[in-house]
């Protein structure tokens, strides 16, 4: 979790303390309950605090940094140690010659925290990160320079980082990275360092990303790669096509509300190119040599677990045995894999640690690995023997929405290309799909629904089908933005335990479209909490008579089963969003969320 | 020092363009495709532009999602006004955010590079202007506001519609002004009465300030009407410094498809075999034309699917719209009825706002308007205008 920023510059240069919290402000949806930084020149200067980023916007002395062109910052998501002026990043030695920033878990801290102290070492936090530089200042005393110190350091650490490091009155920065992602900038004025690429995109588009057990030497003039022999390694430098500005709000309240009207456009680019309606095929050019006839498991988390079991579920329709499973809890399931299998991860960010961890086991075992993610060059892009990009641009905004919407479509397309062939009605459904979503965003009273319903006990979410992980998408984007208690369920499932916690104010949410068997089986599952005086919502496509038995109806175009799917999402998307919105919550930045989930 | 920062008007619905601005302000509807406020944007950041201050209101969503917070490379800042109380209301809305002279234009009407950038160079000239008019010749002035200069260029009288038979010079909606300006802006009571830009420039004219007007020969475009824009889609396919004739590389035209020059096709757009585009069809994104279907003269706006075996003349189409198979739009001339005014003989083959359903087989008379939403069964005839979200048996 968390966010790490560097930066080296030149003569030319900006500030360091300008470059780093621009740059931690474009991470704080990593993670954000507090935040450091620590500029090395002339003499080590640590600043950090507790909360929003802010905060330490407030306490750095800008003046006293002004012309010091070296620094490192770190935005930090707890897991060791509650947010804190001292648990906030960065860590110093006992004599602040180095101040460290670390995304990550250390396995071993405890360990090696205890010799630390057993040798005399007083901690000043509880995090497992401050071994690290105690290890650097323990070789440094020892006579080692600052780079042999920082490798032997980091050689003694067991699980997962990106660190960064930087020494007192020298003006370079160090790092090293494993299985947590870091990218190296290369600009005009300097050399930039971050976990993601928005923290320096507006500088350079010019970047190199790490790879597992690199170190790297930054200066003003470049990067310098080695290897953990200390051997020089070329990672190629690649041209990134991010637009810097779309990650603004552009006028929207929320970055949430932006991207969620976004997703006309974003699902366009989903589309385009990948679907030749004259001759009723789908193409994924970048999947043409996956070649796929065995089984399927997906492995995902949170928001795209969901998209993974509409993507399995519209895979089985296909005929193709496809299953998902939770990558966290993929290893425990004990999941049989092999050669035969292909194995795909979903994940935006494409560096989700649980996500990551079920694509290496699943490669260990043989099977072929195939990720689909919305960011090129992510760890699961490389790591993968196939990437499927969902092309949903850049999204900022910790909970989901035109992510989910294009990993849907994604899956979708990705049907069609490893089972039957598309009919002329499935083609054009899919490209009626993203007119269909603006025909929504216009006509929608989601906020009236959302006012009528903001002082519920608890909201509930029904569907079958397709509209099964999407009851659960909408009950998971309630809970995290709402902090409300919301549940999604498979209607069938409802009379089998959860009715007993319908009352009159928990309002059930009822996804119903077509006019099929599956609709009036979930019609009768909407009698049962009708009966039982819960207000009912239904989403619909007003093909059923499913509107006689709702208090409040969300209208969506007639469409198929799946694009009604998706559809259906969009209405609920809103609905929490308005819920959140008329409670105050911040929408953003949800309370102990992060976006990027990289730790285990 | 040379201005490089506007503010421009996007915040009115432009009722007149009804039954298109349901949904979407008036700037974003299609002019060969683009919106009208994507081709304002082309004319500032080609004279220079480098910020842009947007006030958005009805239906800013559309604008705010379009163009995002740039345009090739100049930055967008989007202002709300939130209840649309005339222009003049509307810059103040830009008003904490400007502090020197800047430009100010309207985003609904088809300015020139070249007018805006007459009014810089005058500006540039000028020396004790509170501000600076673009002004072209045109005949429907009466239709717009009308500025009358003295010999030296100074603006001596502003008034929206003339009626008397002095020449009038149009005023073109492009400003370079002062701050200053922003006090004459104030009305008497602007929350009550719309209170314009024009009224405001009045004012300062009476106080005594110097206002200037700068005559341009570049082009101006406003689309009153619906049927006006096929119009200006025509105006700017023929121009060369309108739109080039273009078919996206993401669009699929079948090979037996026959596209007559000029057109504009989008991305993703789907020409089934044997149908005939163009000439002067202008297709926006993820249109379908079915098989043997022929568009002409014709502004077929994203996601509408033409069915085969269709014709479509004379038509303008909102977003989403299902022309069923085999109906036909015959092309005008014929006597379009808004509100109570009958306007006869105009250009208009049909106009069907955003998702008009059609089963199929249906005829439709010169000069019909048809809603949002409407619904037509398969083989009627309709002619006259249909409200949204009917259903004609």
């Amino acid at each position: 979790m968390c966010g790490i920023v560097g930066y080296v510059g030149t003569a030319a240069g900006e500030d360091a303390v300008d470059v780093v919290l621009d740059g931690l402000s474009s991470l704080e949806y990593r993670g954000y309950d507090s935040a450091g930084l620590a500029v090395p020149t002339p003499s080590m200067t640590v600043s950090k605090a507790a909360g929003e980023l802010s905060a330490l916007e407030g306490i750095v002395s800008r003046r006293e940094l002004a012309g010091e062109a070296t620094g490192i910052g770190h935005t930090r998501w707890s897991t060791h140690g509650a947010p804190s002026d001292a648990n906030a990043h960065p860590h110093c030695d006992e004599r602040e010659r180095v101040a460290v920033v670390h995304n990550g878990i250390i396995e071993n801290y405890q360990r090696l925290r205890d010799d630390l102290v057993e040798s005399g070492v007083a901690f000043r936090s509880e995090t497992d990160t401050e071994v690290v530089p105690h290890l650097i200042g323990r070789y440094l005393d020892r006579g080692a320079g600052p780079e042999e110190a920082f490798r032997l350091a980091i050689d003694q650490l067991e699980g997962s980082y990106a660190i960064a490091a930087v020494f007192e009155g020298s003006e370079t920065v160090y790092a090293a990275r494993r299985d947590s992602p870091l990218v190296v900038g290369l600009g005009e004025t300097g050399t930039y360092l971050a976990s993601d690429v928005p923290a320096f995109v507006e500088h350079t588009d010019r970047v190199c990303y790490l790879e597992d057990g690199d170190f790297a030497r930054l200066s003003a003039d470049g990067v310098v790669v080695t290897d953990g022999e200390g051997h020089r390694v070329d990672r190629p430098t690649e041209t990134i096509a991010w637009d810097p500005e779309d990650a603004e709000k552009s006028g929207y309240d929320h970055y949430m509300l932006k991207e969620i009207h976004e997703q006309p456009t974003s699902l366009r680019q989903c589309l385009r190119g990948r679907i030749d309606e004259l001759e009723g095929t789908v193409d994924l050019e970048e999947l043409d040599d996956l070649d796929h006839t065995g089984p399927i498991q997906f492995v995902a988390c949170g928001t795209s677990y969901h998209a993974a079991m509409f993507g399995a579920e519209r895979l089985r329709t296909a005929g193709v045995s496809a299953q998902a499973f939770l990558a966290s809890e993929y290893a425990s399931d004990r999941v049989p894999v092999d050669e035969s299998t292909l194995v795909i991860g979903v994940t935006q960010s494409g560096e989700t640690a649980d996500t990551l961890r079920a694509l290496r086991e699943a490669d260990r075992a043989g099977a072929t690995t195939l990720a689909v993610t919305n960011t090129v060059g992510s760890s699961a892009a490389r790591e993968c023997d196939h990437v499927l990009y969902i092309r949903a641009g850049p999204e900022i905004g910790v909970a989901a929405t035109k992510t989910f919407a294009s990993q849907q479509l994604a899956l979708a397309l990705l049907a069609f290309e490893l089972g039957d062939d598309p009919t002329r009605a499935e083609l054009e459904a899919l490209r009626d799909i993203p007119g269909q979503v603006q025909t929504i965003l216009e006509t929608t009273n989601a906020r009236s629904v959302a006012e009528a319903f903001v002082d519920a006990d608890a909201y509930f979410f029904i569907g079958r089908g397709y509209h099964y992980p999407v009851a659960l998408e909408g009950a998971l984007k309630m809970k995290e933005i709402t902090y409300r208690h919301a549940e999604g369920f498979a209607a069938g499932e409802l009379k089998h335990g959860p009715l007993a916690l319908v009352t009159e104010n928990t309002p059930v949410f009822a996804i119903v479209t077509g006019d099929g068997e599956t609709a009036r089986k979930t019609i009768g599952n909407v009698k049962e909490v009708e009966a039982r005086d819960a207000p009912v919502v239904t989403i619909t496509d007003g093909e059923s008579d499913a509107t006689r038995y709702a208090d409040h109806v969300l209208e969506i175009p007639a469409i198929d089963d799946l694009g009604a799917s998706v559809l259906a999402n969009v209405q609920l998307q809103l609905v929490a969003y308005w819920v959140a919105n008329l409670l105050g919550r911040s929408i953003d930045k949800p309370r102990n969320l992060a976006k990027s989930v990289t730790v285990e | 020092m040379p201005i490089r920062s506007a503010v421009v008007l996007a915040a009115g619905e432009g009722a007149r363009l009804r039954p298109l601005t349901k949904h979407r302000p008036k700037p974003m509807l299609p002019a060969a495709t683009k919106p009208i406020l994507e081709h304002v944007f082309d004319a500032l950041v080609d004279a220079g532009i480098t910020e842009i201050t947007v006030v958005v209101g009805y239906g800013r969503t559309h604008v705010q999602s379009h163009f995002g917070s740039t345009y090739r490379d100049a930055a967008l800042e989007y202002v709300v006004q939130d209840k649309q109380l005339g222009s003049g209301h509307a810059l103040l809305a830009a008003e904490p955010d400007v502090s020197e002279p800047r430009l100010v234009l309207n985003g609904d009407q088809l300015v020139a590079q070249r007018i805006v950038e007459d009014v810089l160079a005058a500006y540039d000239d000028g020396d004790d202007a509170i501000a600076t008019l673009g002004l072209i010749r045109h005949e429907d002035v009466d239709e717009y506001g009308g500025v009358i200069c003295d010999g030296d260029g100074r603006v001596t009288e502003i008034v929206e519609h003339p009626g008397d038979d002095r020449t009038y010079q149009l005023n073109a909606g492009v400003y370079a002004f002062e701050p200053e300006l922003f006090e004459y802006l104030r009305g008497p009571d602007p929350q009550l009465n719309e209170y314009s830009l024009v009224d405001g420039i009045a004012n300062a004219i009476t106080a005594g300030e110097t206002v200037r007007g700068v005559t341009s020969d570049g082009v101006w475009i406003d689309a009153t009407y619906p049927w006006d824009l096929l119009d200006v889609s025509e105006a700017l396919l023929e121009r060369a410094d309108g739109v080039e004739s273009t078919v996206s590389p993401d669009a699929r035209i079948h090979e037996s498809a026959t596209i007559v020059e000029p057109v504009v096709i989008s991305a993703d757009c789907v020409v089934g075999p044997g149908s005939v585009v163009g000439p002067n069809a202008v297709l926006g994104d993820n249109v379908t034309v079915g098989a043997n279907a022929v568009v002409e003269h014709s502004v077929v706006d994203a996601d509408t699917r033409v069915g085969s075996g269709a014709t479509l003349v004379d038509c303008v189409t909102g977003r989403n719209v299902r022309v069923g198979t085999g109906s036909t739009v015959v092309g005008g001339p014929g006597d379009v009825r808004v509100g109570n005014r009958v306007h006869e003989n105009e250009q208009l083959g049909a106009l069907l706002a955003d998702r008009v359903r059609d089963g199929g087989g249906v005829t439709y008379a010169p000069g019909t308007i048809v809603g949002s939403d409407a619904v037509l069964r398969a083989g009627a005839t309709v002619r006259g205008t249909i409200d949204h979200e009917t259903e004609v048996q």
